[in-house]
């Protein structure tokens, strides 16, 4: 299906584009009118066979010509003309000369004169793409429905990905609508023509020529290999060319670790699904750092309660997606974490017999440290040590330990290392310097935005102010491209031809979904005309790339077509590893750094924060799950998304420790000032349990002040706490300290209670009980009602706790899927968002060492369902399939079912949140609403609405079944949540069938139902999280 | 019944010569109005406000009840523009003004068809002073109560969807027999129409006694059909009496049955906190002590402000003191009662309910209650206490509030904490909230005030029964007539 739509849809477009500058010509000019590109029209082309009907015909040509067979009837037999028909024919010519006067108004409905068999109306298409919602780069397929991409769903032919996405990458799809998007190029802040624009660029590059001053391309990181050819193609053109690679948060000491440490400036590839051991230092891999969607994948396989789960042990400052999952979770400040690393690595020293290392301090109870390296130890090259941590330091212990361990090669991989992160911090501290001197001629920006994410901003845009030329590839005005002298705007990628390279040699390519919405251009199209390559299609470029570069690595096929066409189709492709050249692979395994002096910098390094006593703090700067680095918080599905541990949306905050608040009497909202240095901000306070007492954590990619109506001055930029030590960026700032404003904010939180308070609501068990325990005790609540019949299927779905890490990629999915409105800060606050489906996340444990659980709710499609008594309209009935469903029509809103929910999962519409100017989200712009399903209601004001367990899915799934004759298969139906998980948590199928996945679930020795001793009989079950702590003896 | 009310009559009753047959001992006829004036005084002092002019206390509280339901009207017509976001309501505090508000009112309601229809049965001659306006009382305060479902829906376009109607053009669509909102809209109408029934049916002798007092035009008109050609004669009169005692009968049963249905919303839905046995006769008392509460402000008021101090007696607010104070005791039980079951029944949620209406954020709502509707009941054992005007009026007033916090409690506390701690949370008024709950005092007080204007305040035909004329009889409410048939 997908083969030949790369060329088909580019061809629709054509098609569609050339009947739309018919449309407005009238009289009939298509016959003639013959557009050059004409002949990519597949049907109905010229090639028409001439069918004859008879043999006089064939040798006569058709028997009548002209319009009417046998001519006209004869006129009428008086020839003079009457005083009737005089004002006849003159009536006649003066409405004819009125009409042709008045051109019919060109409408915004495109005409599709020429269908396609590709597109049928109302049935969606599926097509491989990649995602560039940031540099992780996974493998999407994304649903087209007439003409527009609606959702985005994970690639399962990925062999890294698997299927899933994050919050983030389901979002992307909205962004694709945001009318805050440019319309076309600007050339000094006014619009201007491409050509114009090209222009003006080729001479001033021209200029440039000879001039010791640089051509500068600043960009994210670039997995793209095409576009990769497309920079060394201007480093051949241009000597005075360089490639800058930026990232706001980025891996730069990694990669510098590892060039000192085993000789290759690389991000490794991480394999957590074969360490048994895993310790987490300042990496949240489960939630932001680096490939998340994978790591989440590796990461739940590898800790299924059924086998053996393999630890995991966090230090961390700030409670990250990440930590709340882990067994073990240690506090630990910034600042300290490198002395984590050292006492591990001396144990494991001790244990090798090594040569011993430095010091004898541990920062945290020995105890703890004995048993992690014990464990460790145990599990030699199944062990993986991460840091997320930006100091190269400990980046050069880590190494050190995992060599130690053997993990190299095992559950690190530097042979076909991640090419996720390869941003410099040293080259862009390098350019802004360069810039300061007015060193640089031209500055291209791709996918950066330093003006609001560089620590010194100032620096940077001073050094702006002084090139000859700077071009903006951004899709917006933001803080950076608005100073830039041309913007011109990339396409969003679900517009876009591309490829990427997330790990070496697994290759993934991006097809558009939708011609552009705008006067956009591909930036590398923009690159190719500007350094004057011979092919200025980026389409052609591409596919050239691949035929050359690519399609020879590998054996499997003979003819590029076809290995184009099924790498379009598959979206991935996996080619042998490049040759690593003069460097042997054993090599790479050993340490080669001075493990030695980087120990002697941490000691250095902790002792100069070790003052950091009583009213000092340090601030630990993190990306969160919805907004990243920063980029997409014009998205409002991503502004109201909760964050996974804190339930906050629309803003960051500043979180401390329970203690710290009531120390200084503070309470959540109470606004703060808090002053690092130099740099001081004012953000509410925000009490997290865990959180380490000497830090105080504050989100990254908040505070945009030029971004869009959504995401402008919500929260505020952290980015000035970050610095530049050395050659390194650091996320955190020591000696910060903090006073009372006296003011207070609100906080919008979706979750203000975080206890359970005792209640069965997730249950826990241990790993011993799990494996000592047989069948699970059957106990039926007795029911006043009767037994429920159903019809051909009993939907259910099964959510497994301890796979779910609460990531809320499911949230974000099931908005875009079910058209569910953004209400935006003040209706959060007053607990109305309307998400169907929520991660409860709870508390258990001291406010210091919380034990936290995530837990997605959504309705229980109860068999029993207390909502369904209630109502006085029958507005909402269980289906014969057991579905509970909500009949918007019926219901006229008394809340009562809602009231009697005891899940409370059912969402009320307060107020009309489309075409509505109160909330002027997505649902409000004429362009935001192109990303509403249209198999799902919009719902109006005034009626309840909550989880269907996508029945629109489940209907397609069944007349395509009828349509084939055949029955559904187990697992045809993917709920919207269910497709978007990474870790495969939840389970959706027929409870009818003894033998789907979903029913074996359930029949699971650790499923339960919650709030089953109520009797409502929910058909989703839970599996009960299974904790395997640690024993420090 | 009052002992110094009763003027024994020859013998005493206590010794009734059994069997003698001669001397019959016959009881005195009621006094319930003091000073005993003459049947015209009567007519003439409760006619007065009809046909005077209306003095500039009356003006003044129109004009505040009117200001109030024209705020009632505004903010209800942006309610319906914009949707009940306007509200403080959220998705975890489905209801709380708006049928706090409904229960209150139809609370309110009660005293009137108590005092007319059970205290009819029951004999109780004193109701003949109050039973009136206590019957236009409940009448406005239902339609207050009727105002909130409606307008508390999200949307109230479809609001017939609740009744059953037939034929519909949707179909095979009814209404959902098993939900007690349904089941409210049937006790709710019912009780409407039975009360205006009875009130109307009650008028009927004096709207004629108007038309014969009225001077022509459009009242002479109005009053000559609204007494659909009474006549006053003996068969009239006999017929009249008994089609009161069936519709007593009839209307009986509805007293208690309206607010057990009202208090089934709660009782048959799964929250703790509502999911509770004891509703019905916890609500039903409930009920009675806020009407007779509010039946006390009223006639406090009215009996000073319109000089019907001889016809509503200190003796009357002595009554309806003591009724409060009885049904203020079975409310507090109820109470009681409630925690009592949270403790003993185990329950882990209703426990937490309990212990959170008590300690949680909203406990002050829950002390306020415990203040007004426990306490203050037991203020009035004293005789001091219960004929003291204006520290009844207070008591009465503090009835009014207690109650209105129990329905608060009840709804806002129960759903604000319910199952799951990850659905909890806060509810706050916002100013149309409140807005509207004053303005149904508005509409309520509006109406009321009318209604002293232009109809019978006092049921003139019953009050000559009680004024102490011993020619007067009444058969239905003489304790005379019991005596006379035994003999």
């Amino acid at each position: 299906m997908q083969t030949e739509n790369a060329d088909a849809m580019k061809q629709h477009f054509t098609s569609v584009e050339n009947s739309m500058n018919h449309s407005g010509e009238g009289n009939g000019a298509k016959g003639h009118c013959k557009s050059p590109k004409e002949h990519l029209v597949q049907i109905g082309g010229p090639d028409v066979p001439a069918y004859w009907k008879s043999m006089e015909e064939l040798e006569n040509g058709p028997r009548y010509k002209g319009e009417f067979p046998g001519g006209l009837p004869s006129a009428d037999a008086r020839q003079e003309t009457t005083r009737r028909d005089f004002l006849a024919a003159m009536g006649f010519t003066l409405a004819a000369a009125g009409l042709a006067g008045c051109r019919a108004p060109v409408q915004n409905a495109i005409p599709l004169l020429v269908g396609s068999d590709e597109i049928i109306p109302g049935v969606a298409n599926f097509y491989a793409t990649t995602c560039r919602g940031c540099a992780s780069s996974c493998s999407l397929l994304v649903k087209q429905r007439d003409g527009r991409p609606i959702k985005i769903e994970g690639n399962a032919e990925s062999t890294i990905f698997g299927g899933g996405t994050c919050a983030t990458g389901q979002a992307t799809v909205l962004s694709l609508y945001d009318d805050e998007r440019l319309h076309g190029p600007l050339w000094h802040g006014k619009p201007a023509s491409w050509q114009e624009i090209d222009q003006h660029i080729a001479d001033t590059l021209r200029a440039s020529e000879g001039s010791k001053r640089e051509i500068v391309l600043l960009s994210g990181t670039t997995n793209s290999p095409s576009t990769r050819r497309i920079i060394t193609e201007w480093q051949k053109r241009y000597p005075n060319f360089r490639h800058v690679e930026y990232d706001a948060v980025s891996l730069s000491a990694m990669r510098a670790a590892n060039a000192q440490s085993f000789g290759r400036a690389v991000v490794p590839h991480y394999a957590f699904d074969k360490a048994r051991v895993i310790v987490g230092l300042e990496a949240d891999f489960l939630g932001t750092w680096l490939s998340p969607v994978e790591f989440a994948r590796q990461y739940a396989a590898n800790r299924k309660p059924e086998g053996v789960p393999a630890l995991h042990v966090q230090f961390e400052s700030g409670m990250s997606v990440t930590g709340s999952n882990a067994d073990v979770r240690v506090a630990v400040p910034p600042s300290q974490l490198g002395l984590v690393v050292v006492a591990l690595l001396r144990r494991i020293a001790r244990k090798a017999g090594t040569p011993p290392v430095a010091g004898t301090q541990d920062p945290i109870e020995a105890k703890k440290l004995d048993a992690v390296a014990d464990e460790l130890w145990k599990h030699r090259g199944e062990s993986l040590v991460v840091s997320g941590s930006n100091d190269i330091s400990i980046q050069l212990v880590v190494n050190a330990l995992n060599s130690a361990l053997g993990n190299i090669g095992k559950t690190i991989d530097l042979v076909q290392p991640s090419m996720q992160r390869s941003g410099d911090d040293a080259a862009m501290a390098d350019l802004v310097a360069k810039l300061q001197r007015g060193e640089v001629h031209t500055l291209m920006m791709h996918g950066v935005n330093p003006a609001y994410d560089y620590p010194e901003p100032e620096q940077f845009l001073a050094g702006l102010e002084k090139v000859a030329l700077s071009i903006s590839f951004s899709d917006r005005r933001d803080e950076t491209s608005s100073h830039a002298h041309v913007i011109c705007p990339d396409h969003h990628f679900l517009e876009a031809w591309g490829d990427a390279e997330p790990v070496e040699s697994h290759f993934s390519l991006a097809q558009p979904l939708i011609a552009p919405l705008f006067e956009t251009r591909a930036a590398q199209e923009s690159l190719l005309k500007w350094v004057g390559h011979g092919e200025t299609d980026y389409y052609n470029y591409l596919r050239e790339f691949w035929s050359t570069d690519i399609f020879p690595r590998q054996k499997e096929t003979k003819n590029f077509d076809a290995f184009w066409e099924r790498s379009l189709q598959d979206g991935v492709v996996a080619v042998p590893p490049r040759p690593t050249g003069a460097m042997p692979k054993d090599i790479m395994q050993k340490f080669q750094a001075d493990g030695k002096a980087a120990v002697d910098k941490i000691f250095s390094e902790a002792a100069a924060h070790g003052s950091t006593t009583g009213d000092h703090f340090e601030v630990h700067c993190y990306e969160t799950v919805a907004l990243r680095d920063g980029r997409h918080a014009n998205n409002p599905w991503l502004q109201e998304l909760p964050d996974p541990i804190t339930k906050v949306t629309w803003g960051n905050y500043a979180a401390i420790a329970p203690s710290v608040a009531k120390k200084l009497n503070l309470s959540d909202g109470d606004v703060v000032k808090l002053t690092a240095g130099k740099r001081q901000l004012e953000l509410p306070v925000f009490i997290q349990p865990g959180q380490d007492t000497r830090t105080i954590a504050v989100a990254l990619g908040y505070g945009r002040s030029q971004v869009g109506r959504a995401g402008q001055n919500v929260g505020v930029n952290a980015y000035p706490l970050t610095s530049i030590q050395g050659e390194y960026r650091r996320y955190f700032a020591g000696n910060a300290t903090f006073e009372k404003t006296g003011r207070t904010e609100k906080i919008g939180t979706t979750q203000t209670h975080f206890s359970m308070e005792g209640r069965p609501i997730v249950l826990e068990t241990s790993l011993e009980e799990l494996h000592k325990a047989a069948e699970p005790e059957e106990e039926t609540v007795p029911t006043l009602w009767t037994e429920r019949l159903h019809g051909e299927h009993a939907w259910g779905m099964a959510i497994d706790m301890n796979s779910c890490t609460g990531c809320s990629a499911c949230v974000v999915a099931c908005q875009a899927e079910n058209n569910v409105p953004v209400v935006g800060k003040d209706q959060i606050e007053r607990i109305r968002i309307m998400h169907w489906i929520r991660i409860d996340r709870y508390y258990s444990g001291t406010e210091e060492e919380p034990v936290s659980v995530h837990q997605p709710m959504m309705c229980q499609h109860c068999q029993n369902a207390p909502c369904e008594t209630v109502c006085p309209v029958l507005a909402t009935t269980t289906s014969s399939e057991g579905l509970n469903q909500q009949v918007y029509n019926r219901c006229i809103g008394t809340r009562y079912c809602a009231n009697n929910c005891p899940y409370k999962v059912r969402r009320f519409n307060w107020y009309n949140y489309t075409e509505n100017p109160q909330f002027d989200f997505n649902m409000e712009s004429p362009l935001g609403r192109m990303v509403l399903n249209p198999d799902v209601a919009v719902r109006s004001r005034g009626v309840m609405e909550k989880c269907s367990l996508c029945v629109q899915r489940i209907q397609l799934a069944k007349n395509t079944a009828l349509q084939g004759e055949r029955e559904l298969a187990d697992g045809e139906i993917q709920t919207a949540c269910q497709q978007s998980c990474p870790t495969q948590a939840i389970v959706f199928g027929d409870l009818k069938d003894p033998n789907s996945r979903v029913s074996q679930m359930q029949r699971n020795q650790r499923r339960y139902k919650v709030l089953d001793e109520l009797g409502t009989r929910p058909n989703v079950s839970y599996l009960k999280k299974v904790r395997n702590p640690l024993e420090t003896a | 019944m009052s002992t110094t009310s009763i003027r024994v009559n020859g013998k005493a009753p206590a010794a009734p010569a059994v069997g003698a047959g001669i001397q019959t001992p016959v009881l005195a006829p009621p006094v319930w109005v003091d000073e005993n004036p003459s049947l015209r005084d009567i007519t003439d002092d409760i006619a007065r406000p009809l046909e005077a002019r209306p003095g500039k206390g009356w003006y003044i509280c129109f004009g505040i009840a009117f200001a109030a339901l024209l705020n009632l009207g505004g903010m209800v017509s942006y309610l319906f523009a914009k949707g009940i976001g306007i509200w403080g309501l959220n998705n975890s505090v489905g209801w709380a003004f708006d049928i706090t508000n409904f229960v209150f009112w139809v609370g309110i309601g009660h005293a009137g068809t108590l005092i007319s229809a059970i205290l009819l049965l029951f004999r109780q001659q004193w109701r003949t002073s109050i039973n009136r306006s206590a019957e236009a009382m409940t009448i406005f305060a239902v339609m207050c109560a009727g105002l909130f479902p409606a307008i508390h829906m999200g949307r109230p376009w479809d609001a017939f969807f609740i009744f059953p109607y037939f034929p519909n053009q949707r179909g095979p669509l009814w209404v959902n027999f098993r939900s007690p909102l349904v089941w409210d809209v049937f006790a709710i109408s019912t009780y409407l129409t039975i009360s205006l029934v009875f009130w109307y049916l009650g008028m009927i002798p004096d709207l004629a006694t108007l038309r014969d007092r009225a001077l022509g035009g459009i009242k002479k008109f109005a009053f000559r059909l609204l007494s659909l050609g009474w006549n006053g004669s003996q068969r009239t009169w006999a017929r009249y009496e008994i089609v009161s005692l069936v519709l007593a009968g009839l209307a009986t049963p509805l007293v208690l049955s309206v607010h057990s249905i009202v208090s089934m919303d709660f009782a048959t839905s799964l929250l703790p906190g509502w999911h509770t046995t004891i509703f019905p006769p916890y609500f039903v008392a409930g009920a009675i002590y806020s009407g007779f509460g509010m039946v006390l402000t009223l006639l406090i008021i009215t009996r000073s402000t319109m000089n019907l101090q001889r016809y509503i007696t200190l003796r009357h607010l002595d009554k309806m003191a003591k009724v409060t104070m009885l049904t203020g005791m079975i409310v507090s039980y109820a109470y009681l009662t409630e925690f009592f079951a949270a403790w003993y029944g185990g329950n882990l949620y209703e426990r937490y309910h309990f212990i959170n209406r008590a300690t949680g954020p909203y406990a002050w709502c829950f002390y306020l209650m415990v203040l007004c509707n426990v306490v203050t009941p037991q203020l009035l054992w004293t005789k001091k206490a219960r004929t003291n005007v204006t520290f009844l009026f207070i008591v009465s007033i503090m009835v009014n509030i207690g109650m209105w916090f129990e329905r608060f409690v009840i709804i806002v506390v129960s759903l604000h904490r319910a199952f799951l701690p990850s659905g909890w949370g806060m509810f706050y008024p916002t100013i149309f909230d409140i807005g509207i709950l004053v303005g149904s005092f508005g509409l309520f007080f509006t109406c009321f005030l009318l209604f002293i204007r232009v109809l019978p305040m006092i049921a003139m035909w019953e009050i000559k029964g009680v004024v102490g004329h011993g020619a007067h009889k009444m058969a239905l409410s003489s304790d005379e007539e019991e005596v006379t048939v035994n003999a």
